[in-house]
């Protein structure tokens, strides 16, 4: 369970160590005014600044409200539903490329709801694959990744 | 005078077969993603960016504005007969549309709303024709100072009048400059905030930005909130259509004050869902049948819907005049001018009458293709509603990963998605506005080299910010914005508390 004082919390952390990465990157390129103008980190440092400060501010305020609890089991369940498939379909392109990935995700998704026959989902699968290739392929020339897998077969 | 003349030029260019077929295809591609839960105008126009670059600049424009005024129209549609607004801008639609159709007349609600809609857009193409032309001719005579002051403007109306708590606009804007600071710096051409990773040098592109916040975002708060589909009769009663159609000058002031409200947030970087918001929320105060707001008040769609699409449409405005987009759709659009080529702002109406005016135009035509193929598409696109959404979820996923993807053939720019897209999700979750790092990322290069050109000219004195009555009325301008929520709430605490919120 995950309140709204937690996810407000985590948010500003993510934001803010995003702010201190800016800053510390930008201190490489120099900072201030030389013989040609500003020099280039100033501009990210000033941002980063304010990412940081922000999100220290709105720490503090997430911190100081919300208190409630905001994603209940059955949510925390559905976002998973959605985002483990997801992030394990992007994980799995480099190994066994884009077509296999993408048509085992579509296959996935139908077997495990189970509605209509395995058979069915195969075909939606392959289909799914088959529309991928047609129309980046083929009509607009975009190569898609092919994998570990691809090279393996010389796809 | 010289503006109608250019209109008829542009007219002259928008109305061949090959554009009105563009119009078709982009309104049917808009609605398609407009009503699909997790693709809207921003993950669509940039989906259909990659596919435009062999194409005549005017044209790529026409097909993906199209697209935006299918959207924004698809948007309301599931709004009205689902209870599920297909876009963020079509929110404020559900208060009404929804309660109007659920109670037998879905009819009459979408008929009010696309009316109203079409009114709104209307009324901002006739200002874009009016003023744009204009505007760009002042902005002509534009230094880096004046530039920089148009651009603080602009994002300090963001975090003054977008709505949402100004410090999470203010993060969400700086995380927008800061990833368009990556990579090569245009001014010295040393390499940026890279973290290490040699690929970054290429930069943080905005569609992948746009595919992670807007798609998978989205997609995540919509299984999230697990909507139920209650499907209320999609059929359309063309004789109920014209009925309401004809009584809707009857909403005159109404129409007038939200395309007004819809065109101003279109200009100052509100954006539609700001001002279809703003706009309810002014109607419903100022309305006798106060009451009645939320059970299906006619001027409760009609207030919102015409100031979206006012607001939509107004948005391209700025961009073609300044350079500066405002609404997220626009700068993904404005991306894709720059990428084809084009250098958005007043020298295009210079340089590129033809690609100004034949745009202006196709806005014309757009809305009117857009108004009678929703009509007569409502009942398929409504049919698509029923389809599962473990099923509609997968494909958007696959689309927004290859989307990403063929931006620069990178694997990379997958991963990122993936973490715009949680990003986006928190973001959305806890009111942080996403449209300002959008438009940061397309922007925030041309603010920073304003800024540093500036400070070259006056050797480093921020004074130059002071010098001239333009410069010095516009950055005003903009630090008053940027104190707005604070001087709204010390006249909140001042005042009575009797007439907040009826």
């Amino acid at each position: 369970m995950v309140s709204g004082r937690s996810l407000e919390a985590a948010t500003a952390l993510i934001t803010g160590a995003f702010g201190a990465a800016v800053i510390v990157s930008s201190l490489d390129n120099g900072i201030g005014w030389s013989a040609a103008g500003v020099e280039s980190g100033t501009f990210p440092l000033i941002v980063g600044l304010v990412i940081l400060a922000g999100s220290l501010f709105n720490l503090v305020q997430g911190w100081l409200h919300a208190r409630a609890v905001i994603l209940g089991p059955s949510e925390l369940r559905r976002l998973a539903t959605l985002f483990v498939p997801a992030a394990v379909f992007v994980g799995v392109i480099p190994l066994i490329g884009m077509y296999p990935a993408a048509a085992l995700y579509v296959f996935g998704a139908l077997a495990w709801h189970r509605r209509g026959s395995l058979l069915l989902a195969a075909i939606a699968a392959i289909g799914a694959a088959l529309a991928l290739y047609l129309m980046f392929e083929l009509t607009f020339q975009i190569s898609l990744p092919r994998g570990a897998l691809g090279t393996f077969f010389g796809f | 005078m010289e503006n109608l003349e250019a209109l008829m030029h542009g007219f002259g260019i928008a109305l061949s077969g090959n554009h009105i077929f563009l119009m078709v295809i982009g309104v049917l591609l808009g609605i398609l993603v407009g009503v699909l839960p997790g693709l809207g105008a921003p993950n669509g126009v940039s989906l259909l960016l990659p596919l435009t670059f062999g194409m005549q600049p005017v044209s790529a424009i026409i097909l993906l504005s199209s697209m935006y005024w299918g959207a924004l129209f698809g948007g309301s549609v599931t709004s009205i007969l689902f209870n599920i607004p297909g876009e963020p801008s079509s929110v404020a639609t559900t208060f009404d549309g929804y309660p109007m159709a659920r109670d037998g007349r879905p009819t009459t609600a979408l008929a009010t709303a696309f009316g109203s809609a079409a009114f709104g857009a209307l009324a901002g193409v006739v200002l874009i024709t009016l003023a744009a032309s204009w505007v760009a001719q002042v902005a002509l005579a534009f230094g880096p100072p004046e530039y920089f002051a148009v651009y603080f403007l602009a994002f300090a109306s963001f975090i003054g009048m977008g709505g949402s708590p100004p410090i999470k606009t203010l993060v969400s804007l700086a995380i927008g400059f800061a990833l368009a600071a990556v990579g090569i710096d245009t001014v010295s051409g040393s390499v940026r905030l890279t973290m290490g990773i040699d690929e970054m040098v290429k930069g943080v592109s905005f569609v992948v930005a746009v595919m992670g916040l807007f798609g998978i975002g989205e997609l995540m708060i919509a299984v999230e909130e697990e909507f139920h589909v209650k499907a209320i009769s999609s059929k359309v009663e063309w004789r109920e259509v014209f009925r309401t159609l004809v009584g809707l000058p009857k909403h005159g002031w109404a129409l007038l004050r939200s395309a007004a409200i819809g065109c101003w947030m279109g200009i100052t970087p509100g954006g539609p869902t700001a001002a279809s918001f703003m706009s309810y929320g002014i109607a419903k105060r100022l309305s006798p049948r106060r009451a009645n707001f939320g059970k299906g008040e006619p001027e409760g769609i009609v207030a919102p819907e015409a100031a979206d699409h006012a607001a939509g449409t107004s948005a391209l405005l700025p961009m073609l005049s300044l350079g500066i987009p405002g609404s997220a759709t626009a700068a993904v659009m404005m991306g894709g001018l720059m990428i084809w080529g084009l250098n958005p702002g007043p020298m295009l109406f210079v340089e590129q009458k033809d690609f100004v005016w034949g745009l202006i135009a196709s806005m014309y035509l757009g809305n009117v293709v857009a108004v009678v193929l929703v009509l007569l598409t409502v009942p398929i696109f409504a049919a698509l509603m029923r389809v599962p959404f473990f099923i509609i979820a997968p494909v958007i996923v696959i689309i927004c990963t290859v989307g990403a993807y063929s931006v620069s053939n990178s694997y990379l720019d997958v991963m990122l998605m993936m973490g715009f897209g949680v990003l986006g999700y928190l973001f959305k979750k806890l009111h942080y506005p996403l449209a300002p790092l959008v438009l940061a990322i397309v922007i925030g290069d041309k603010a920073e080299d304003a800024f540093r050109q500036s400070m070259l000219m006056s050797k480093g004195s921020l004074g130059i910010f002071f010098a001239k009555p333009l410069v010095t009325t516009l950055i005003l301008l903009g630090v008053a914005l940027l104190l707005m929520p604070t001087i709204w709430r010390t006249i909140g605490r001042m005042m009575p508390r009797s007439e907040v919120k009826p």
